[in-house]
């Protein structure tokens, strides 16, 4: 029994091991690194020049700077959104086509194996992927302005789960659609997540239910957008939060916004989606025929 | 095996195995000395919707014998492979691999497989890739050092061994998937056209590899269309058509039997043979006549009759059945006995 479960975490070990070296090597994560220091380079100039205008009041800096950082933090979360959809699209699809996988599954282990561990190895890049960049970008702004979010760990935490259900979904969809049909819908569903979260934010600024409740349905269809709300409310000081909430309406309509964390239960119902995703890609990967 | 049963394989000579009770299909249910097949199929089917890939196919395999797996595209070669080592599930029959049902995963072990479509990682080395298998084999450490070293060696890549896989021409990327087939010391080694992108010299190398493992008492399953190579490695053979087999035996029963002989012969007069009908069908050939179907064994007394007549005989040829004369003879007739419902080249998953 005990060498059954050491040669199962032996063999799911040897496929983490395979994706998380294969991710490193591709260009694309080298694309992705260069596009992420071009984007911190552009946002230390920004900040630079924000905390050193003397046309602003303490005020207004104090207002802009969690504002600013939220719109470059946005940036990079569809970056790591974009990252997690791409490494993950072709992790089935691409190598059942090539055929790289049929010489992989043939050997003794189970399919669910090799899943879990292509899982695994890409959920472990994206985790190296989200810490660096909020560890670069966050390190850039305090030091060119001083600011520093009230909760970085849990902007990078939020980072990542929101990767993490992009990267579920994408491997999801690997497993029975080819490479390119998974990617396009994979970003077009996150597009279309982030959009439902926009039309509902105007829904609850305009008070308009029909609107307010798109918005609602579409944070847990997927969770994209309610965990990036997440991670705008941890960049957020609790004097910006107030001084946002004792404006008038406008701030509701604001998708950059988030006057509270996400609750409980929605962190609950993310980790389910999580899993019921996997389960699902677990179920199809098992089912298909190579 | 006589002629007359080549039409099913149901009527193949060799006795067929007992069906295997269930509680000997357990996961891991070989055991070492096992006298089950290699492989077992009975009435194995497999429907891609609407196209059928392979119809009712009942094969057996022995253990110990290279087993050539011969017939056109779209056959259902490929697809018999894949069902046999659980990438794709039947939809009809039973198939079992080293006693045990397709897929186990404890069997799996015992199967070295090259595939038809042979890619691997191309960022990674050609020893990588071998010490990759050796970990979703679970060989210790020790053990997988000098079981990717042998296989390197063995496949003639030990030069490359340390360059990247996405260098390798076809061929050579052929040879890692047989070095890889090699690892573990398998019981069972899957060949899928498995010189379909080497040269004179890997093919050689390639039937030298072969014989090797029937020499340590593997057992070899060949899946090609390349009839000469099937002719000069495998004890045994079996011909599919259509998702079915059409003829199972040695080499020597399927080409038994069937030798023709070409005779020159002075000092006769014309339609000299029509006393010797006993020996086979004759037909004139120019200066030279035939006489078709003669028992190899009977050449000898055939010349002494012929001498007998008076004449001088000039030129003896025996001329051997190749595989593929034979191997078009079934085909052949299949296609004008005719099948219901089939389509030839109709089945995709047949060759992938």
């Amino acid at each position: 029994m005990t060498e059954t479960v050491t040669q199962t975490v032996t063999q799911t070990l040897a496929i983490v091991t395979l994706t998380f070296r294969e991710a490193l090597r591709r260009r694309l994560i080298a694309a992705f690194a260069v596009i992420t220091v071009g984007l911190v380079g552009i946002s230390a100039w920004g900040f630079e020049r924000l905390s050193h205008n003397s046309h602003l009041t303490s005020g207004e800096v104090q207002v802009s700077m969690p504002q600013s950082l939220i719109l470059f933090m946005f940036m990079f979360s569809f970056v790591v959104a974009l990252s997690a959809s791409t490494m993950s699209s072709p992790a089935i699809s691409a190598e059942v086509e090539s055929g790289v996988l049929q010489a992989v599954v043939a050997r003794p282990l189970r399919r669910s194996q090799v899943l879990l561990g292509k899982w695994l190895g890409l959920a472990a890049v994206l985790a190296l992927y989200a810490a660096v960049v909020c560890a670069l970008e966050f390190a850039v702004v305090y030091w060119v302005s001083g600011f520093v979010p009230p909760d970085p760990v849990a902007v990078g935490a939020y980072l990542f789960a929101e990767g993490m259900v992009l990267l579920t979904l994408a491997l999801l969809l690997s497993t029975r659609l080819s490479t390119l049909a998974t990617g396009v819908v994979a970003v077009a569903l996150f597009g279309a997540a982030w959009l439902a979260g926009v039309v509902g934010a105007l829904g609850a600024g305009f008070d308009i239910s029909a609107l307010r409740q798109v918005g609602s349905v579409a944070r847990y269809v997927l969770p994209t957008d309610g965990l990036w709300h997440g991670a705008i409310y941890y960049l957020e000081p609790s004097s910006f939060v107030s001084h946002r909430l004792a404006q008038s309406v406008d701030v509701k309509g604001n998708p950059f916004f988030a006057s509270a964390p996400p609750t409980w239960a929605y962190l609950v119902w993310a980790g389910v989606w999580l899993v019921v995703a996997l389960a699902a890609a677990l179920v199809s990967f098992d089912r298909r025929e190579l | 095996m006589s002629l007359d049963s080549w039409g099913e394989p149901t009527a193949a000579p060799f006795p067929s195995p007992p069906r295997p009770s269930p509680p000997s299909m357990a996961e891991g249910a070989e055991r070492p000395g096992s006298s089950s097949p290699a492989i077992h199929t009975m009435e194995l089917s497999k429907r891609y919707r609407r196209t059928v890939a392979l119809r009712g196919l009942s094969m057996t395999v022995r253990r110990g014998e290279v087993f050539g797996f011969l017939g056109p595209n779209g056959a259902g070669k490929t697809t018999t492979v894949k069902l046999l080592l659980g990438l794709a599930r039947p939809t009809g029959g039973e198939a079992l691999v080293l006693g045990a049902p397709t897929g186990d995963r404890a069997t799996r072990r015992k199967i070295g497989y090259l595939p038809e479509l042979f890619r691997f990682q191309s960022w990674l080395t050609a020893r990588e890739v071998l010490t990759l298998h050796c970990r979703l084999l679970v060989l210790p450490r020790s053990q997988a050092a000098t079981a990717v070293d042998d296989a390197l060696h063995a496949v003639g890549l030990w030069t490359r061994a340390d360059d990247k896989v996405g260098t390798f021409s076809k061929g050579m990327q052929q040879r890692l998937g047989l070095g890889s087939a090699l690892l573990g010391d398998p019981s069972l080694v899957v060949l899928d056209e498995p010189t379909s992108a080497l040269d004179p010299v890997g093919r050689h190398d390639v039937r030298q590899i072969i014989r090797d493992l029937r020499d340590r008492g593997a057992t070899v399953f060949l899946n090609t269309h390349l009839l000469a190579e099937a002719e000069q490695v495998c004890d045994r053979v079996a011909v599919v058509d259509r998702g079915r087999t059409i003829a199972t035996g040695s080499l020597a029963e399927l080409l038994g039997g069937r030798t023709s002989v070409r005779l020159r012969v002075g000092g006769l007069p014309g339609r000299w043979w029509e006393g010797l009908s006993r020996f086979g069908h004759w037909a004139p050939e120019g200066a030279w006549a035939r006489v078709e179907a003669v028992n190899p064994d009977e050449v000898p007394d055939l010349v002494r009759a012929v001498v007998g007549l008076g004449g001088r005989v000039e030129a003896v040829v025996p001329e051997h059945q190749s595989l593929e004369d034979r191997f078009l003879e079934l085909l052949g007739d299949r296609s004008t006995a005719g099948q219901p419902g089939s389509q030839p080249g109709s089945q995709p998953g047949g060759q992938a």
